[in-house]
């Protein structure tokens, strides 16, 4: 519990960092104003999911009435603040029912909580909205998490292959294109077979599946930067290779690193949902709940609540975030910038 | 030339043999070849048989050294997991089945034909199609009909391939009786019957990113000078177009082929797992539900086989498509 | 150009929309079968092996069960179950000897022969042979094999010598290396006869069990004991381009396999050489279908005066086609393309208003069977287990009492099955001796008040453990990772959560769970078991301690071990059908209610449907297949089938106008731009 709580306490103050640094750096500030300029909509909803994701992250213990509760498991751990607001301990129904019901969509008996659920129920009576709400951690984690492991990983591995070159470069050159040759989906499966099921398993086979395309476009970008002329000055001047590489590389491969972030965030987010269909994704995921939810299909009625949340959730976010990422690759592409400068 | 196409080849050799590597260590070194013999012949089963099971695979040598060889001989270092894996994945001596001894060579043979008979037409249409459709928002680059259409592609990106196969499956074969809502027979009178669905749903899949990425390539080509000059000398717009434009953005486009060669892979997968077509994709799902590393180890060798093939053959066809290129 | 390019995107649009117009047609299979008598089905997985002496599933039983004949059969109407004679020409009654021992003595029919086979042809030149006592002989010898791994080799222990003969050929096997290198048969002949089988005359075949054993004759009706070739062992044996027997099956029932493609197809054929299609046969019971069945058949038209009497089979051929996924082949049984099917949980309330057929259904003319099979599910406690098992002592009695009463398997069919099911209170189930229909087991109700008393009697109360503070932790074990498993697991969850006890599920592939299960590192788990034979020794030696998982392997996963219990079951299973045996078994039933070893879910209750071109369709309990009764009307179904599936067209129309709509505007518009 406390682990989860640090956890929001370092990414907001990684944020607030993150939120200076922009607010500091001209460039970094001019892109922002511009961005939320041109997607103001995807932007508030993107941090929307952000919020919704930190909220389920602040858990404590407490605060149900133990005699009331259906679930005296649940209500004796720690829960988070979106478990408060859904409180899915005493808010629970037998089985299906439609948006807004007051009854069961089977038999017709009367819902305990009618009409609150603005996406019905799930098969076990589960409100649908608040699995949905659920998911958004998950999918986070898995789009998030993933990346931020990719990211330095391939920063790592692309700029030193691309600035130091040599051997070190035909190393990392040939795990690169190794790994690049096998089909995705083949190695995560492969990856997450060998491995074992769980969360984490999924991020470390994501992330291994993913870093390669990134490193590649990392190395191929240091290698021009190693040219260029001011990186040539600082070398002349005997600057060390660290510095320059934190001074006058890494900087600049900055909006590399944002619009991969944003490519990588929704291809693992979908891919998940391949993973789900197979049985070896991660639980409480989107993917896993469009998995149950498609047999629904074929029931007649049409029981349509359960992955028309799930599909709209993951859609939107996805959605929201190619958004982002085509207007920030829009603004921080090298031509615009030279342009404007 | 011919010295490049060498080097190029030596180099997708290599690669070859160090996916072959990662695939020993993920399925010897971590995975335990005992978990797989207990699965294989039943956790009832007695030691005796189980031993044996192993020793039939060859599953019952050490992995890297074979101390029961001593140190000068050839076998102690060759007698092992790892040189027989090479040898066998190289020769194409794929084996037999983890889960029920068939041998993988002939299941791969079999399920060879209906992969391709659905994969080649995919892929090709979807190329086709999305060529067209791109060169047609490119042409109205700037209306709104290039406005619409970006949005879209935006859209169909943002769905879970799973969502359109359910849609397709539920809609078109279920509400519309238009094809066979799952299944395949090799008679080739009614074989297209079973996959023009799957073929519809893959190109809806693929087609969003598809259109974004050649339409951005097609305008991009459109503001070069070569375009204007043409413009200047009194060519329509559909001539610089179909002409100019397209011949000059092939180079962009075979890249985004090789890109998107093992994508058909994936796509293949699910769609021949839940359209009934007993193809490479369906295989390898089963051997992912029942555990069978054989298997699913020689489909992600073949993967890499076919990608890396793939690659040298996109970068020989570089050369051709634009003799400015010479990678000597 | 500018003609060409909208010329071109002209032709493209109509091109398709002219595929689709003719492309149209959604039946799957070749126009020219659907004249003929065909059954069309389907399977999910194909069998990982069809080896009569391994195979152990439903799924290779539909397979195995009509290409292998055996030496009886089971009536195909009566009920309570009977048994027929089949490849005997009687069902043997047993005959005690003198030491104790008992022996069946089969007479079986002369000049039955196998199918004809390649491997006949290879090792002797002939086109095939006939079915002689010792090619049983040489069946059982297989299934005493270790090398072979028959799942029921602790059933025929107890023919004498059968334990012996293992021995001997294993033995044999250790002492020379080159032994095992022989022809099978040559090594089997050499490791020695087995004492309780023995072969008088080429068509009779004595078995002794040392000790009484009535239920032995149920095995006689199963694949375990049919006669196989050893041409067909020694030749099918994977080398050199050669099948596997496992995937070539050599019989001489009424069926023979035609192809077999575990991708996507298997094809059964008649088979001409079948003992029972031959005139010196004719009439024989299984030959002909039956004239008489239980009461309600005749009503049900199960009974026809045009087929009783009639030689079988009546179909020709029987196609599965493999379909991953429940939802698309339940929808091609709906447009007539596959002839009968269960009915999938998520199209129940399509099918079925009210526990009848809908009338669309019934319009249809879609017919139902219902049945309960004999079978049961269950939530297993692992009795080694120190926290819920023997160990606890009474506290982990109590565990289990109170969490066994606050699963409530009514809501569970609510919410899963669609109410289908019979409640279980005791592992045997409806239909088999000793099942109750008014027994109620004290903690197979829902009682969550009694569950917290006993919960707080075994000292967790409110399910917190006093000695951490927390809820009492506990893991749920199971081999199903599908999404659909994970919400019955979650269920169970809830339950339990309801009361406090915490329960965290552990959902891995099948080879964990075998994992966890040979380590015993597992507390609680589902499972269920299908009878092998109506009886309730099949049933209630799940919890026998000779069978415990930990002690022998077998199949008493729950590792229950309990003297009292393995006493009465000593005693229970020899006896015939009487008022002691009922007492023996209710006294079984109190001992499994106060323990709790399980929690017994229910039996399923099958719904078939059949479309109302198959006739004779009657549901049948065990995995047994018998297509040879069934018919169909290759002419009502060609009809219904059109009927049934014309494309609807209009939304193509819509599209392709839509099409034009966009194109046309877009080309004025950028005309009007541009210049």
């Amino acid at each position: 519990m406390l682990l989860s709580n640090l956890l929001v306490v370092v990414i907001l103050m990684l944020f607030a960092g993150l939120v200076y640094y922009v607010r500091t750096n001209r460039l970094w500030r001019e892109s922002a104003q511009s961005l939320w300029k041109r997607r103001p909509i995807a932007v508030t909803v993107v941090g929307l999911y952000f919020v919704v994701g930190i909220l389920d992250s602040v858990a404590w213990v407490g605060g149900v009435d133990l005699s009331k509760t259906q679930d005296v498991v649940a209500a004796s751990k720690p829960r988070t603040i979106i478990d408060r607001m859904f409180s899915p301990e005493t808010r629970s129904e037998r089985s299906y029912s439609a948006p807004f019901a007051s009854k069961e969509f089977y038999g017709g008996a009367d819902l305990t909580h009618p009409g609150s659920y603005w996406l019905g129920t799930d098969r076990l009576g589960r409100d649908v909205l608040y699995l949905a709400f659920k998911g958004v951690k998950v999918a986070l984690l898995v789009g998030g998490l993933t990346s931020l492991i990719v990211i330095p990983l391939a920063l790592f591995f692309g700029v030193s292959a691309g600035y130091f070159g040599g051997r070190l470069d035909d190393a990392v050159f040939f795990v690169m294109s190794t790994l690049a040759a096998i089909p995705g989906i083949l190695l995560l499966i492969a990856l997450i077979t060998a491995l074992g099921k769980g969360t984490l398993q999924v991020c470390v086979a994501l992330g291994v599946t993913g870093w390669v395309s990134f490193a590649r476009l990392a190395r191929a970008e240091t290698l021009k930067l190693r040219e260029s002329d001011y990186v040539q000055a600082a070398r002349a001047l005997g600057v060390s290779d660290v510095t320059i590489i934190m001074r006058h590389i890494l900087p600049n491969l900055s909006h590399l690193m944002v619009i991969t972030f944003a490519l990588l965030f929704t291809a693992l987010v979908l891919s998940e949902t391949i993973l789900a269909y197979l049985g070896i994704g991660v639980d409480g995921s989107w993917g896993q709940m469009i998995d149950q939810a498609r047999d629904e299909l074929s029931r007649d009625p049409i029981i349509w609540w359960n992955l028309f949340g799930a599909s709209m959730a993951l859609f939107i976010l996805v959605l929201s975030v190619n958004l982002v990422g085509d207007a920030v690759r829009d603004i921080l592409d090298p031509r615009t910038l030279r342009e404007r400068e | 030339m011919v010295a490049y196409i060498i080097r190029r080849i030596g180099y997708g050799f290599l690669t070859v043999l160090g996916v072959l590597f990662f695939l020993f260590i993920l399925f010897f070194a971590v995975t335990d070849p005992d978990d797989i013999a207990r699965k294989a012949v039943g956790e009832r089963a007695p030691p005796e048989v189980y031993e044996q099971w192993k020793r039939n695979k060859g599953y019952d040598k050490p992995l890297f050294v074979n101390t029961e060889h001593g140190w000068l001989s050839g076998g102690r270092y060759t007698d092992t997991l790892l040189v027989d894996h090479y040898t066998r994945m190289l020769t194409f001596q794929f084996g037999q089945s983890d889960a029920d001894d068939a041998l993988i060579s002939k299941r791969i043979r079999e399920g060879a034909g209906p992969s391709l008979m659905l994969t080649v037409p995919l892929f090709l249409s979807g190329m086709a199609v999305a060529v067209m459709v791109s060169l047609f928002v490119s042409f109205f680059r700037e209306t709104y009909i290039d406005r619409m259409a970006l949005v879209l592609c935006m859209l169909a990106m943002s769905v879970t391939i799973l969502l359109y196969i359910i849609g397709g499956q539920y809609l078109i074969g279920k509400v519309l009786h238009w094809f066979p809502i799952s299944g395949f027979d090799p008679d080739p009178t009614i074989v297209y019957k079973f996959l023009l669905l799957p073929i519809l749903v893959g190109l809806v899949n693929g087609l969003g990113a598809d259109v974004r990425f050649y339409r951005t390539v097609f305008v991009e080509e459109t503001t070069k000078d070569y375009v204007r000059t043409a413009r200047a000398k009194g060519a329509g717009e559909i001539r610089v177009m179909g002409n100019h434009v397209l011949r000059n953005a092939l180079i962009p486009i075979l890249t985004q082929i090789v890109v998107a060669i093992p994508f058909l892979f994936t796509g293949s997968l699910l769609l021949e797992s839940f359209f009934g077509i007993p193809g490479l994709g369906s295989l390898t799902i089963d051997a992912i539900f029942g555990n069978d590393f054989a298997t699913l180890r020689t489909m992600v060798y073949i993967g890499a086989l076919l990608f890396v093939t793939g690659q040298i053959l996109t970068d020989i066809s570089y050369t051709l498509a634009d003799p400015r290129i010479r990678l000597e | 150009m500018t003609k060409s390019i909208s010329r071109s995107s002209l032709w493209v649009v109509i091109g398709v929309a002219l595929a689709f117009l003719t492309a149209c047609d959604n039946n799957p299979y070749t126009p020219d079968d659907s004249s003929k008598k065909i059954l069309y089905t389907w399977f999910r997985e194909a069998p990982k092996t069809l080896d009569p002496a391994v195979a152990y599933t439903t799924s290779s039983h539909q397979f195995t069960g009509v290409i292998y004949p055996s030496m009886l059969e089971y009536h195909y109407l009566k009920r309570p179950y009977q048994l027929t004679p089949s490849l005997a020409k009687s069902v043997p009654a047993p005959e005690v000897l003198p030491n104790g021992y008992v022996r069946y003595r089969f007479d079986m029919r002369e000049g039955a022969m196998f199918e004809k086979d390649l491997c006949f042809e290879e090792l002797a030149g002939v086109e095939h042979r006939e079915i002689v006592a010792s090619d049983v002989v040489f069946q059982l010898k297989r299934v005493a094999d270790p090398a072979i791994n028959s799942p029921v080799v602790s059933v025929f222990s107890k023919i004498a010598g059968f334990d012996e003969f293992i021995k001997a050929l294993t033995e044999a096997r250790a002492a020379d290396p080159d032994f095992s290198s022989r022809r099978i048969d040559q090594q089997y002949k050499e490791a020695g006869d087995i004492e309780g089988l023995k072969t008088p005359t080429p068509h009779t075949l004595e078995v002794t069990l040392k000790e009484p054993y009535p239920q032995i004759l149920y095995w006689f009706t199963m694949q375990f004991t049919s006669p196989v070739p050893w041409e067909a062992v020694v030749y099918y044996d994977g080398q050199d381009g050669r099948d596997h027997l496992r995937d070539h099956p050599v019989g001489g029932g009424p069926y023979r396999m035609a192809s077999y493609n575990k991708q996507f197809r298997v094809v059964l054929e008649r088979n001409p050489d079948w003992w029972g299609a031959s005139p010196a046969h004719r009439g024989a019971p299984g030959t002909v279908y039956p004239s008489e069945g239980e009461p309600g058949d005749k009503e049900r038209g199960r009974l026809d005066p045009k087929y009783v009497g009639q030689p079988v089979p009546f179909i020709d051929r029987v196609e599965f086609r493999r379909e991953k996924e429940a939802i698309p082949s339940f929808g091609k049984f709906l447009q007539g393309y596959f002839d009968l099917s269960g009915i999938i949980q998520e199209s129940f309330d399509q099918v079925i208003k009210n526990d009848q057929l809908s009338e669309e259904m019934v319009e249809q003319g879609v017919r139902l069977e219902k049945s309960v099979s004999p079978d049961v599910f269950y939530i297993g406690f692992n009795m080694d287990d120190p926290m819920v098992g023997h160990a606890a002592g009474e506290r982990g009695r109590k565990l289990r009492q109170a969490m066994s009463l606050v699963v409530d398997v009514e809501e569970f069919k609510r919410v899963f099955t669609n109410g289908r099911g019979v409640p279980a209170q005791s592992p045997v189930p409806p239909g088999v001796f000793g099942y109750e229909e008014d027994y109620q087991n004290p903690f197979r109700v829902v009682d969550k008040e009694k569950a917290k008393k006993k919960l707080e009697e075994a000292g967790y109360p409110g399910g917190v453990d006093p000695e951490t503070g927390q809820p009492l932790r506990l893991t749920f074990d199971t081999a199903d990772t599908t999404s659909r498993g994970l919400l019955q697991s979650q269920f169970y969850v809830r339950a339990w959560r309801t009361i406090g006890i915490d329960v965290e599920i552990k959902a891995t592939n099948y080879n964990q769970f075998q994992e966890k299960v040979r380590n015993g590192a597992y507390q609680i788990f589902n499972w269920g078991w299908v009878a092998d034979y109506p009886d309730a020794e099949n049933f209630l030696f799940l919890l026998e301690s000779g069978q415990a998982r930990s002690v022998s392997d077998g199949p008493n996963t729950a590792n229950f071990q309990y003297a009292r219990y393995d006493a009465l079951f000593k005693q229970m299973k020899t006896r015939a059908n009487d008022e002691t045996r009922l007492e023996i078994i209710r006294e079984m039933k109190d001992i499994l209610a106060e323990e709790r070893p399980w929690i017994e879910l229910f039996s399923r209750e099958n719904y078939a449907l059949y479309h109302g071109w198959m006739q004779n369709v009657k549901p049948f309990g065990m995995s047994v297949p018998f297509y040879k009764y069934w018919d169909i009307d290759p002419d009502l179904r060609t009809e219904n089938r059109a009927a049934w599936n014309r494309p609807v067209l209009w939304p193509v129309y819509v599209l392709v106008a839509l099409f034009f709509a966009i194109l046309v505007p877009g080309i004025r518009t950028f005309y009007r731009e541009r210049q």
